[in-house]
């Protein structure tokens, strides 16, 4: 019975590794080349059918969909990426603390940031956005503070946990100080829960992205990004569908990619996926 | 037995305690954002055209004039008793904007809800009765699926379906639920489940582990040490247990499913708090905003504080000491 | 006729199908015949198909498991060919099991009457009243003084041995032929293990049931079957009446088993250091209180631990040992006042597991026990002092690049032992650091204390339950009740004979068990 639980975390892992890796190749690629200029609109060329020109075709602006594909997972990866940066120095200096010391200032710590998950995450970013200016910065900073509060738990309870074993005791008792027994001892200890919460905040925060641009807050045109391309051609799509399935795929891709790699790197955790 | 009273009230007690700072400190949490940023109500309320007199004027009708902490508590009482000032931009009530747009966004809510409850239980159930097996694989391999699609791209696709295949409108229909409640329904129920179907899996994906775990724990071995039949021990024992933590998920679950609905009534254009958010956004209508910032997490506040409550009537570790 | 076995198990072949086809044998033609009214034991290591044995009669095994020949006859029916409803009603009605764990085997959310009622329930007594009435009158049975209230608790309210009191009443609830104790009391400390056992025979006796007791703890069975068989590796090896068994072992299997499982300190000559006790004691504790929050673990305790002694601390489990091993250390706050001489003690705990840091190397560790104890200097004085207390804590292959789980447990032990030793400590407490270890790297662990103490002159703090190594190694011991110091004096004395209740239960139950 081992063996189908090894088994299917190595498919997720694969399948979700080809998945991402579709993106991340968009993303590489659209670094040096696009085929057409992503932004450059052309009457003449408006809502072509894909074809071995257009590979995905044309959008209401004649601008080439492949080429704005390509051109928008750059942004999509670039903003999930440096969101989780942020919200994982925040959950760290404020769930380690938290978990460690336990008391009044984990009452406070914590009492914080379940206020801050108390604002549906998705209208806290809307409006943090709507307030400070639609733009890519913005975007990412409102999502690293609203995701913040959930690796601080991730953290937390792992350092609740750990801070129990022996080998801490055992540090306490030797007198290392605290910010070396939670940056030296827990730390390290605590990257087995923090690795598939990373790459499930990557996927969570890019849902939140998506959705934010699709509303008009999130990435300014001309720049492209998928969920603005999404947005953009809901009134062509029963005559383009092109237009929506290639956006809405990719950024599928995206997402379960994440979301499969994170089941594939689940260790030892109980919690899902495992066929007894 | 006054000993285990004493700390039930306790518990309940302590919780409401920490209900009360919570709210305090969301309450203080929005007016602040609200406080910090640049341009206020008055000079949004008059437009661009109005004159600095004109803008002082209304500052002082407003009482925007008086210190923070005076604008604060006044703000905070106005909110207790349902009054959280006038919208700059629609010059009517904020509470009587978020009444009149609240049906068609908690509808679909509860809609979602239900959705979830009645399609993740059951599936959950089989799957974890027999884990590796023909319907669990592929239970699980569509949680796993659908758990991963936005909810907008969900709709975009299910109104791109059923227009081509059916020929059906979905996008715009709408009905008062005063006019006809049953159609009312009718019009929510394709938006609600687009919201409903990552949150379907995401729940199947939790119980079923969860019951997993109970399957396979001492206690339900006990159980059937005792001669209980499996279906008797799923109902006396695994959901039961699979409820102490699925309370707090779907409460968790049901704040995700009220931010998605925000964007899933936007795509199928109906008039919601979603539309009402992006207008007041549109037009940085700030009493508009912070009202219905600060309504939506009292709703989120209070989920919580009841998902706390029913767990700790469900497991009695929690409130009995 | 009633037939002369009331079970018995027939060239039973048991495994599971495991990677690509192939199949793990877990019982080999297991043949088990168990007389009425008797009190058999089985014992064996863990692996060797003991607990499958008991799954297979009751019926409980994982679903991947094959039955591919065999049968069970249980009173003269073979129970693979009934079918599962049948199965069912025999299982708490008459076929009774009870497992390890009492902590985790019993519904959380539920009354213990509740729990206990479905037994009833499924079985057929329709009337409420009936069902109550019998409930009590079956924890009174087990030795509940109030069972009403036992009825009404949760079991997270109750300890783990009147949970396992509790399970064993349900299990004897409608008097079954047949109780089937699989390690019941393995997760119990000696005081209540002795009651659990006292009490399963006297329910043999009283209620004729025939006990089927599995366990891996010979002194358990050693005073309490009437016959033992030994399991090893899916099949019965042997078997005879109890006595014969463990003093005439027949095969070195048996023999081995039994060596392992009686650590001998007396063979072992430990010498100890000569202990002054006109010196001013290395660590001095007056009137200590420590508690979690309101709850008070320990009252008002003194405590003086003498220059070069190894002093015993002793007393049931909960009775707050470990409470003020962590005070001691300061890791715990505490009211009173501790003095130790010569800075931070040393530590060592119980779980070889958890000692060390799964993510550093044990240079790491020692390195860092250096730079803690602020002894450090340069590089090279650094590394010889690191490779100087290696070998002296018996890790002559300097094993400083290895990771923790490249270890096993006496070596990850060493090496905490080592990172103590590095600060130079004058005092260390050592908490139970035997008793997740196997015998020879426990007798390894007990010399090295004893040389450190010898050569070093520590002082250190034994917390243990096994009063052979007590007696062995400690002067002076301390006995431990409900978080205070019930009394204290010189081992050979309070060994011999206690004054307090608490000191007297504790020798009791080990002169059953153990036979002191």
């Amino acid at each position: 019975m081992n063996r189908r639980y090894i088994d299917s975390r190595r498919i997720f892992f694969i399948t979700g590794g080809i998945l991402l890796g579709i993106v991340i190749l968009a993303f590489l690629v659209s670094l040096f080349w696009t085929p057409y200029d992503p932004n450059t609109t052309n009457a003449a060329t408006r809502l072509l059918p894909p074809s071995a020109e257009h590979l995905m075709g044309t959008d209401n602006f004649g601008r080439d969909v492949f080429s704005r594909i390509l051109s928008a997972s750059k942004y999509t990866i670039f903003i999930s990426f440096s969101g989780v940066a942020i919200a994982l120095v925040i959950g760290t200096l404020t769930g380690l603390p938290a978990g460690y010391f336990g008391g009044i200032s984990d009452r406070v710590i914590m009492l914080l940031m379940n206020s801050v998950m108390c604002f549906p995450g998705i209208l806290l970013a809307l409006v943090a956005v709507a307030v400070a200016g639609p733009s890519m910065f913005n975007v990412v900073w409102a999502l690293g503070i609203v995701f913040g509060p959930t690796f601080a738990r991730v953290y937390r309870s792992g350092t609740l946990e750990i801070k129990e074993r022996d080998y801490i005791l055992h540090a306490r008792v030797m007198g290392v100080n605290p910010v070396r027994i939670m940056a030296a001892h827990i730390f390290p200890n605590l990257m087995s829960q923090i690795l598939p919460a990373t790459v499930i905040g990557l996927a969570n925060m890019t849902l939140f992205e998506s959705a934010m641009s699709y509303l008009g807050l999130g990435v300014q045109p001309p720049e492209a990004s998928f969920g603005k391309m999404l947005s953009d051609s809901q009134a062509y799509m029963t005559r383009a569908p092109w237009l929506i399935i290639f956006p809405a795929l990719m950024l599928v891709f995206y997402i379960l990619g994440l979301y499969f790699i994170s089941e594939g790197i689940r260790v030892n955790n109980s919690r899902g996926g495992i066929v007894r | 037995m006054r000993g285990k009273n004493n700390s039930t009230i306790r518990y309940f007690l302590v919780r409401l305690i920490e209900l009360l700072i919570t709210l305090l400190l969301v309450s203080f949490m929005t007016f602040a954002a609200f406080s910090i940023i640049p341009g206020d109500a008055a000079s949004v309320i008059l437009g661009p055209d109005a004159t600095p007199a004109q803008v002082e004027n209304l500052r002082q009708e407003l009482g925007l004039d008086k210190p923070l902490y005076v604008q604060y508590f006044s703000w905070l009482l106005g909110a207790f008793t349902g009054n959280l000032g006038k919208s700059a931009a629609f010059g009517v009530s904020v509470s009587e904007l978020i009444a009149q747009r609240l049906p068609v966004t908690l509808g679909m809510s509860v809609i979602a809800l239900i959705m979830v409850v009645v399609i993740s239980y059951p599936t959950a159930l089989i799957s974890a009765r027999r884990p590796g097996r023909l319907a669990d694989q592929i239970c699980s391999v569509l949680g796993h699926v659908l758990f991963a699609i936005p909810p907008f791209v969900l709709s975009l696709v299910m109104i791109l379906l059923t227009s081509s295949l059916f020929g059906l409108v979905t996008v715009g229909r709408y009905t008062k639920p005063s006019e006809n409640f049953f159609s009312f329904v009718g019009c929510l129920l394709l938006p609600s489940f687009c919201i409903a179907l990552p949150k379907i899996a995401m729940t199947f994906k939790f119980l079923r582990s969860t019951m997993i775990e109970q399957n396979a724990s001492d206690h339900v071995r006990t159980a059937k040490s005792h001669g209980l039949s499996d279906l008797m021990i799923e109902f006396r024992h695994v959901l039961p247990n699979s409820n102490v933590s699925a309370i707090t998920v779907i409460s968790l679950v049901l704040s995700d499913i009220l931010g998605g609905s925000l964007i899933v009534e936007q795509v199928f254009n109906l008039p919601g708090l979603g539309r009402l958010l992006l207008t007041g956004i549109a037009r940085r209508d700030f009493p508009l905003l912070s009202g219905m910032i600060l309504y939506l997490a009292l709703i989120t506040v209070l989920l919580y504080f009841l998902a706390d409550i029913l767990t700790a009537i469900a497991d009695p570790r929690i409130r009995i000491k | 006729m009633r037939p002369s076995r009331l079970l018995e198990i027939k060239n039973l072949c048991l495994g599971f199908p495991g990677r690509k086809g192939t199949y793990t044998e877990v019982l080999k033609h297991l043949d088990i015949s168990v007389r009425p009214g008797e009190l058999l034991g089985i014992i064996g290591n863990s692996g060797s198909g003991k607990s499958m044995t008991a799954l297979a009669v009751t019926g409980l095994l994982p679903r991947e498991a094959i039955i591919t020949e065999g049968e069970i006859l249980f009173d003269g029916e073979d129970l693979l060919k009934m079918k599962p409803r049948s199965r069912r009603a025999l299982l708490g009605n008459d076929i009774g099991i009870v497992f390890q764990e009492p902590r985790t085997a019993l519904d959380p959310l539920m009354r213990v009457g509740r729990n206990l009622e479905e037994i009833l329930t499924v079985h057929g007594v329709k009337d409420k009243e009936e069902r109550r009435s019998k409930i009590i009158s079956m924890l009174s049975r087990v030795n509940f003084d109030d069972p009403e209230d036992i009825y009404d608790r949760f079991p997270h309210q109750l300890s783990g041995g009147q949970r396992q009191r509790i399970l064993i009443a349900g299990a004897a609830l409608l008097s079954p032929k047949l109780l089937i104790c699989d390690e019941v009391t393995s997760a119990l400390d000696t005081v209540t293990t002795v009651e659990v056992l006292d009490l399963l025979r006297s329910l043999c006796i009283e209620m004729k049931i025939t006990i089927l007791f599995i366990s891996h703890d010979l002194s358990a069975v050693e005073n309490f079957c009437d016959r033992v068989m030994v399991m090893n590796d899916g099949h019965i090896i042997d078997c005879d009446n109890t006595y014969d068994i463990l003093h005439t072992p027949r095969n070195e299997f048996t023999a081995q088993l039994l060596e392992n499982a009686k650590l001998n300190p007396h063979s072992l000559n430990l010498v100890t250091a000569d202990c002054d006790y006109s010196a001013s004691p290395v660590m001095t504790g007056r009137s200590l209180s420590v508690g979690y929050g309101k709850k008070t673990i320990i009252s008002s305790m003194d405590v003086d631990i003498f220059p070069r002694e190894i002093l015993g601390l002793i007393g049931c489990s909960g009775c707050g040992k470990t409470t003020l091993a962590k005070a001691i250390c300061g890791l715990l706050p505490y009211q009173g006042e501790i003095n130790i001489k010569g800075g931070r003690p040393g530590t060592v705990f119980q779980d070889p597991v958890s000692c060390l840091n799964p993510s550093h190397t044990v240079l790491w560790h020692m390195k860092e026990a250096l730079r803690a104890s602020g002894r450090s200097k340069d590089k090279a004085s650094d590394m010889e002092l690191i490779d100087k207390v290696l070998v002296e804590v018996g890790l002559e292959s300097r094993p400083l690049n290895r990771y923790p789980n490249e270890l096993s447990g006496g070596q990850r032990q060493r090496v905490a032992i080592g990172m103590c030793l590095i600060a130079e400590p004058e005092l260390i407490v050592a908490d139970e650091p035997f008793s997740s270890l196997d015998a020879t790297s426990a007798a390894e662990i007990l010399k090295l204390l004893a040389k450190i103490n010898r050569e070093r002159g520590v002082a250190i703090l034994l917390i243990s339950h096994n009063l052979h190594i007590i007696r062995a190694l400690c002067k002076r011991v301390i006995i431990m009740n409900r978080g205070s110091e019930s009394e204290t004096g010189m081992t050979s004395e309070i060994l011999k004979s206690p004054s307090s209740i608490a000191g007297k239960a504790l020798l009791e139950a080990e002169r059953k068990l153990h036979g002191m």
